[in-house]
């Protein structure tokens, strides 16, 4: 593992008995400093790589280190916050005195406490028992906790949920900034939009399988441009014999064209010249639920 | 040590703790001197029964025989309780997924928590044995009789031999709460094993001698066997009475201790070796 790696996995995999496999044969990469999104539907296997990563979940094949060292270690422990599925928490306990029980496991002062919880905006609501939060509430304790220690990693498993719109735009702010300078992130969630806002690179996974890995633009390929012409289906004829134009698919009134941003001036010169009425060619930026659906949808039919 | 009192804090924060010594409190004293006096003090049926209580059993130099008999059976069965709580909880909340991901490793945890149970068991033998103490005293002054001690070297026996007898219950408390992963079933379990199965099963270890040598191994036979080596009468009726065959108090206290290695031994690499899923 170079330093730049973070987290590193080859072929882990976790099966629970024979026919239930969780994650299978998961490879991944994360940097240093990114905000890494580990996409992917529920039941997909994300939590369960979040898990392995933290030595929670043993493997049952596969290598896994984080940060250098095996998952779970006390060391590596020591640098990581973490936040897996809905923050646990003791519910008797106020929320200063859970930050307090875990300041105490994790080796941290006592004087960490307020600073994390005035982070997340709990600072008031402090002396209240956990029992008595809302969602959001133990949402944000929980993101304190998982900023006492410090962390130069950050694992985060759909922290945004049970927020309302306010606090999800928050909340991603807040991880926004503390994905900034060295700090790695790796955000676990099933919000499409919530990734593409705050990530750099993206992993997306399905069935315990990592089928696609890279940053936003990249997973992309390229773009499709949008194009409005009349005749539509001479239009489409001609595009289809064109070098460096991909798939061609029609959109009710238009083509989605498969091709490089930089040859649409030529696409549209082209058009022209064969007498073709162009209203509209633009470049469609697709979302990540785009990508995600088209990615998930060929592994469908590769399967 | 940062572990430890962080297990502290959640034992002695958690309203449970200390209703369950309340209540212990409560048992002890009530069957322990209370009733007893009243009965002592005429009540009609008792005597009707032919029931019969010596005053000198309530007199303060009869504290540490009076009050050993309710640890391997009230105490035993409240104590089991908290080991339950104290580490079944964690399953149902799901809190052993922030414990175990901060920086103490999973054993550190585990048995920051069995030594966090082993002090908190120190004022439930205390506190009994300061509230008998007064107890008998008062009963002393009223009845005009002497205030005398038991001897200091009995009094620091009961005390180690009262808080070995609840540990052993308490680490199978825990036990059970890591093989059940909860503690709805495990105290369930628990509580019909030491106040039945335990209790039937010696019953008719007098007349089954496979049962009889089974019933060497229960906590119970072990800790009544433990009093009985300081001379407290355990044998007879009604509550905190055994009818089971007793073993030596040397046998007791070495099967008792094997027992408190095999029930952390076994809890720990449950906790070590299994996966921590979610809260149930």
């Amino acid at each position: 593992m170079t330093d730049n790696i973070v987290i590193e996995t080859k072929a882990l995999t976790k099966r629970y008995r024979p026919g239930i496999v969780a994650v299978d044969g998961l490879s991944m990469n994360v940097k240093r400093g990114e905000v890494y999104g580990f996409v992917g539907p529920n039941g997909a296997g994300k939590t369960t790589t979040l898990r392995m990563l933290l030595g929670l979940v043993h493997p049952t094949s596969g290598d896994c280190s984080v940060l250098g060292h095996k998952p779970g270690s006390p060391e590596v422990l020591a640098r990581i916050g973490t936040i897996v599925e809905t923050p646990a928490f003791y519910p008797y306990l106020c929320g200063r005195d859970n930050l307090k029980v875990l300041a105490r496991l994790a080796s941290v002062p006592y004087s960490r406490i307020d600073p994390a919880l005035k982070e997340v905006d709990l600072l008031d609501r402090a002396q209240d028992k956990f029992k008595n939060y809302s969602l959001g509430m133990k949402q944000r304790l929980g993101m304190a906790a998982a900023l006492l220690k410090d962390p130069e990693l950050l694992i985060l498993d759909e922290p945004t949920n049970g927020l309302d719109p306010a606090g999800m735009a928050e909340m991603r702010g807040l991880i926004r900034e503390l994905g900034r300078g060295e700090r790695t992130v790796l955000l676990s969630s099933h919000l499409m939009g919530e990734l593409e806002q705050i990530c750099d690179r993206i992993g997306v996974i399905k069935k315990g399988k990592i089928i696609a890995e890279g940053a936003l633009d990249e997973l992309r390929h390229g773009s499709r441009l949008k194009v409005k012409a009349e005749p539509l289906a001479r239009a489409q004829e001609l595009l289809g014999a064109m070098p460096g134009v991909g798939k061609i698919e029609q959109d009710t009134d238009a083509l989605m064209v498969e091709a490089d941003p930089a040859s649409a001036a030529a696409i549209n010169r082209s058009l022209v010249e064969a007498g073709i009425e162009v209203s509209e060619l633009y470049m469609m930026k697709l979302s990540l639920e785009n990508v995600f659906l088209d990615l998930t949808e060929e592994n469908k039919q590769r399967g | 040590m940062d572990s430890l009192i962080a297990e502290l804090i959640l034992l002695r924060k958690r309203v449970a703790t200390w209703i369950l010594l309340g209540f212990w409190l409560f048992m002890t004293i009530l069957f322990g001197y209370v009733l007893p006096y009243y009965a002592y003090k005429g009540d009609i049926r008792f005597r009707e029964r032919g029931g019969q209580v010596l005053l000198t059993t309530l007199l303060p130099h009869n504290l540490v025989t009076n009050l050993l008999s309710g640890f391997p059976f009230f105490g035993g069965t409240i104590v089991l309780i908290l080991g339950v709580l104290a580490i079944g909880s964690e399953y149902s909340w799901g809190t052993l997924t922030p414990a175990f991901t901060q920086r103490a490793s999973r054993l550190k945890v585990f048995f920051s928590k069995i030594l966090a149970l082993a002090i908190t068991l120190v004022p439930f033998v205390l506190l009994v044995f300061l509230l008998g103490f007064i107890a008998s005293v008062l009963i002393a002054l009223k009845e005009d009789q002497p205030i005398d001690l038991p001897s200091a070297w009995l009094f620091v026996r009961a005390l180690g031999i009262s808080w070995f007898i609840l540990a052993a219950w308490a680490t199978f408390g825990v036990l059970i709460a890591v093989l059940s992963r909860g503690t709805a079933l495990a105290i369930g379990l628990g509580i019909i094993y030491g106040l039945v199965l335990e209790g039937v099963i010696s019953e008719f270890a007098n007349e089954i001698s496979l049962l009889s040598y089974i019933s060497k191994a229960f906590l119970r036979t072990n800790g009544y066997s433990l009093l009985s080596s300081l001379g407290a009468s355990v044998t007879g009726e009604g509550p905190g009475s055994f009818s089971g065959s007793l073993v030596s108090g040397t046998q007791a206290g070495l099967v008792l201790a094997l027992e408190i290695v095999v029930f952390i031994a076994v809890a720990a690499t449950l906790i070590k070796r299994r996966d921590v899923a979610g809260s149930s």
